[in-house]
């Protein structure tokens, strides 16, 4: 963990080599997750609206074509009542005419049974049976086939049963001559008339399918869907793929359609999902059943279903293809300041931050301009301050030792001991090692105002001597200010300043005044003279650079000034008052410190060098 | 990077499709019916009510299964030449499928392995041929409903007495043919049901099988042709027959001659032999089932473009009939097939 940090921390951000922490941080970079949060968002809105839309829209269609089967199928149902109800009239008027017909071989009845035989077309054959099953009557022309059974058919069984008229499953009529034909049959037991006698028989009427078949044929409940009809037993009675049923090859599931006499519901019993309808007809009990398979009364449902994936398809797909450009263009910026940056961070600070796009980018590379612009001013601030400081020192240094000022002394002392001057060869030596002996100061930088002071008395006595008692000199100074802490040599160049320039040109005897006091915690040293003065011009000169005595001790004025700027800060440092041929007076103003502030000062100094 | 990220943008892509897709869609499991495959359905003869009921049921997968069906059918069943003919035609018009009952089993056998050839799938519908590349076989088994009818037969003869058997064509019989060098070229069905019948009565010492009669497949040559063993075995007591013209011609020889001591077992079921075991000329039938036949023949043809596995052999089964069972109503529906 700690590694980590200080790997974040360094300067040169270097490309770290696994590449799973490489994909982690291009999977959080800006532009993969807007891309991946607006993608997502986007995609599930349209999903979810889709699926609503879907379900809505499906849960419509699936009713409208549900209630549109069971219109279909009511229509059939409707139908077949009609042809049922059609069938039963005929068997009324067959069994009122051979009721009342005085008998049955009468010539009149056998016409008007023809006339009845020939109006309809599924109209197969009609005769009368005595309960015994032996043949009264028929249709003309037909023919009673040996071995027919017929006691043991349904029809004559439950017209015996009952005296309702009965309907018959399907079956093959095999009583009579000619072709055996699917039948449906209708019977009852009737009265009639024969010889004068009454007697009870069963009439019979069968009928065949076309008209059943034509009925049926029409329902279209979609591609595959279809009807069928069932009798009371779930017998069928008729299907549109009957011969397979009867063969085995096809299978009806009629279980549940037989528990209900009106009823729609969804089977799967056959694997396949089928909408079933059922419907009864009142006077047979027969069973319309509609079958229509479900994914075609879907087909809605499918339609919308291609159409809302393709939509799906085409939106995702823009989605995405605009949320890549949209962040692209909202992270190129971002990206791109962050490499300018990586630059500046390797070290260049003279890198142009010029990034267009947004208009927080924008403000943010600009404020990064300003700010690198600043940081630029103040490494070059902090550059030339160190030098100039490094130079001044240098000089103080040099000053320290000065080999000109040396050997002007010693000639003075040499002269002094040739005349015999013992006493002031003396005081001279006196105060030339006491004077080199601050200058040096153990190498510190600081010393104490007293000290400062007894330095440039010695110079002044050093100087009395070389100029023979052409000035005077005095050095007033307040108790508190000789504690305080100063920058070393700050008098000596100002004295020399005011000995060479001011006092030396002068034929009058020249005077040195140097005050020192403290005012409001500042320690004001002012030196006069009263010399030659200066013009305006030089004075400006004497701070801003240039002339530097040569023939003095080689630290000029300025070098003062920057020293005292540099330490104490730019408020502080010399002042020049002159006025030509009476005088100048220097002052100069720093803080006062007392000795352990000072050093502080001098080991922020050192630390910074 | 930039391929990276656009791998990764095409994987979402292709997750969140497939994802969406799959919601919805669902494969059907039915037939396909969009598709109009062209079957050719090539049977042993152009007439006769059990040909006619095979083609029903092939029509009936037909509209089903939404196939384009061509009959074809020479005017006789002992045609082979003309079979070879049909089948070479439909392999040159490119039929999806043939569906062939062979006149002979060795005689279309060639034909079949030319239409393999030209990858056109062919099966076999109640009589198979003598080719390795049938798909499948659809129809009766022979030697099964001989034995039935000789069962019946010895039963309604009581164990004694002499038999005489009408078969339809038979290499031994079909010397004008071009074909000799003892290759087989009857009718598979026809010689397994005579197999069938002789390896039962062979059980039965009582029992004389005394002649065989081949009769080509008209119901006239047939009827020629019991008239003939009538006359040459007095003594003859049963008959069975072993095709539908074969058992009609035989019933009406029977009926024209009165003869009521004459047991008959016949074979197929057209409305005027069901007439005739109601009339009690022909006391038992053995039926199988055409309508079945043609209409699984046509199914498991499409189910053999489409890919699907089908089985190897579909016995469509034998019954039978006789006038107790007759108008039992699972007999009814097997026996008539329910036309509009």
């Amino acid at each position: 963990m700690r590694q980590e940090k200080s790997y974040s921390f360094r300067l040169r951000p270097q490309h770290p080599k696994g590449g799973k922490r490489r994909l982690s941080s291009k999977l959080r970079s800006i532009q993969v997750t807007i891309t991946l949060t607006f993608t997502s968002v986007a995609v599930l809105v349209a999903v979810v609206v889709s699926l609503m839309l879907y379900n809505k829209f499906a849960k419509t269609a699936e009713e409208n074509a549900n209630m549109n089967i069971q219109q279909i199928i009511e229509q059939v149902n409707y139908n077949l009542e009609l042809y049922v109800k059609g069938m039963r009239n005929i068997f009324e008027t067959a069994e009122d005419q051979i009721t009342n017909s005085p008998s049955v071989d009468s010539a009149l009845l056998m016409e008007r049974m023809a006339m009845l035989m020939g109006s309809r077309e599924d109209l197969v054959s009609a005769a009368v049976f005595t309960p015994q099953g032996k043949y009264v009557v028929g249709t003309a022309g037909q023919k009673l086939r040996s071995n027919t059974q017929l006691e043991t058919q349904s029809w004559f069984t439950t017209a015996k049963k009952t005296s309702e008229i009965s309907y018959s499953a399907p079956h093959i009529q095999n009583l009579f001559k000619g072709q055996y034909i699917w039948v449906v049959s209708i019977s009852k037991l009737i009265q009639y008339q024969e010889k004068g006698e009454l007697k009870t028989g069963i009439l019979l009427m069968d009928f065949n399918f076309r008209t059943i078949d034509e009925l049926s044929k029409q329902v279209k409940l979609g591609k595959r869907g279809y009807a069928y009809i069932l009798d009371q037993l779930g017998n069928i009675v008729y299907h549109p793929q009957q011969q397979l049923i009867y063969a085995g090859l096809k299978y009806e599931n009629v279980e549940p359609v037989l528990e209900y006499a009106y009823r729609s519901y969804l089977d799967e019993s056959t694997g396949e999902k089928r909408f079933i309808t059922v419907r009864t007809l009142e006077q047979t009990g027969w069973k319309i059943v509609g079958v229509a398979y479900y994914d075609e009364i879907v087909t809605t449902k499918r339609d919308l279903n291609t159409f809302l994936s393709w939509f799906l398809a085409v939106v995702i797909l823009c989605v995405i293809i605009v949320s890549v450009f949209l962040s692209a263009r909202i992270a190129r910026p971002i990206r791109k300041l962050e490499r300018t940056l990586q630059q500046v961070g390797e070290g260049d600070l003279n890198t142009r931050i010029d990034v267009s796009g947004a208009y927080e980018v924008e403000q943010l590379s600009k404020r990064f301009n300003l700010m690198l612009q600043r940081i630029r001013q103040l490494m070059d601030q902090i550059i030339y301050e160190q030098e100039t400081k490094r130079k001044g020192e240098l000089e103080v240094l040099q000053s320290q030792i000065n080999p000109h000022f040396l050997y002007n002394t010693l000639n003075s002392v040499i002269r002094l001991a040739e005349r015999g001057k013992t006493e002031e060869v003396v005081t001279m030596i006196q105060s030339l090692s006491k004077f080199f002996r601050i200058s040096l100061s153990k190498g510190n930088n600081m010393i104490t105002v007293q000290e400062e002071l007894d330095h440039i008395r010695h110079y002044l006595v050093i100087q009395s001597f070389r100029f023979k008692n052409k000035f005077r000199y005095e050095i007033i100074a307040q108790d508190e200010v000789l504690q305080c802490q100063t920058i070393k040599l700050i008098l000596q160049p100002i004295v020399e300043n005011a000995l060479y320039h001011g006092i030396e040109m002068m034929p009058d005897e020249g005077f040195i005044s140097i005050q020192a006091e403290l005012k409001d915690n500042l320690v004001v040293i002012r030196i006069s003279d009263n010399g030659l003065g200066m013009s305006k011009e030089t004075m400006k000169v004497i701070l801003t650079g240039g002339s530097k005595s040569m023939s003095g001790s080689g630290v000029g004025v300025r070098n003062v000034n920057e020293r005292i700027e540099l330490y104490y800060g730019r408020e502080y440092g010399l002042s020049f008052e002159s006025e030509i041929e009476e005088g100048t007076t220097v002052t100069l103003i720093f803080p006062a410190l007392a000795k352990g502030e000072g050093n502080e000062g001098l080991k922020e100094d050192e630390t910074s060098s | 990077m930039k391929t990276f990220r656009f791998w990764l943008t095409l994987l979402m892509c292709v997750v969140l499709w497939t994802t969406v897709t799959s919601c919805f869609n669902s494969a059907p499991n039915y037939i396909n019916t969009n598709k109009t495959r062209n079957i050719h359905l090539i049977v042993k003869m152009n007439r006769g009510d059990y040909w006619t009921t095979v083609k029903l049921g092939a029509e009936a997968a037909a509209q089903e299964f939404n196939v384009e069906l061509t009959f074809k059918a020479p005017d006789s069943e002992s045609d082979i030449t003309e079979q070879v003919k049909m089948v070479q035609d439909s392999i040159k018009e490119k039929a999806d499928v043939i569906i062939l009952a062979a006149s002979s089993y060795m005689g279309l056998a060639q034909v079949v392995d030319q239409a393999a050839y030209s990858k056109i799938p062919v099966i076999s519908v109640d009589a198979e041929v003598g080719s390795a590349r049938v798909r499948t076989y659809i129809g009766s088994n022979g030697y099964e409903a001989g034995q039935k009818s000789a069962e019946r037969l010895i039963k309604l003869l009581k164990g004694y007495g002499e038999v005489g058997i009408i078969n339809f064509t038979n290499s031994t019989q079909s010397e004008k043919l071009e074909s000799s060098n003892g290759i087989e070229y009857g009718a598979r069905d026809a010689e397994e049901r005579e197999k069938g019948f002789l390896n039962y009565t062979a059980r039965y010492p009582n029992i004389q099988v005394v002649e065989i009669s081949y009769t080509t497949s008209s119901i006239k040559d047939a009827e020629d042709l019991t008239q003939l063993m009538l006359l040459k075995h007095p003594n003859l007591r049963g008959i069975a027959s072993l095709n539908e013209t074969a058992s009609q011609g035989a019933a009406m020889a029977i009926q024209s001659r009165g003869l009521k001591n004459i047991k008959m077992v016949a074979f197929d079921s057209s409305p005027s032999m069901m007439e005739l075991l109601q009339d009690g000329a022909v006391q038992a039938t053995v039926i199988q089932n055409p309508f079945n036949n043609g209409y699984l023949a046509v199914k498991h043809a499409v189910e053999v473009i489409e890919g699907i596995n089908v089985p190897e052999r579909v016995d469509t089964g034998t019954k039978l009939i006789d006038l107790d069972n007759m108008l039992w109503p699972e007999n009814q529906k097997l026996l008539f097939p329910f036309v509009r």
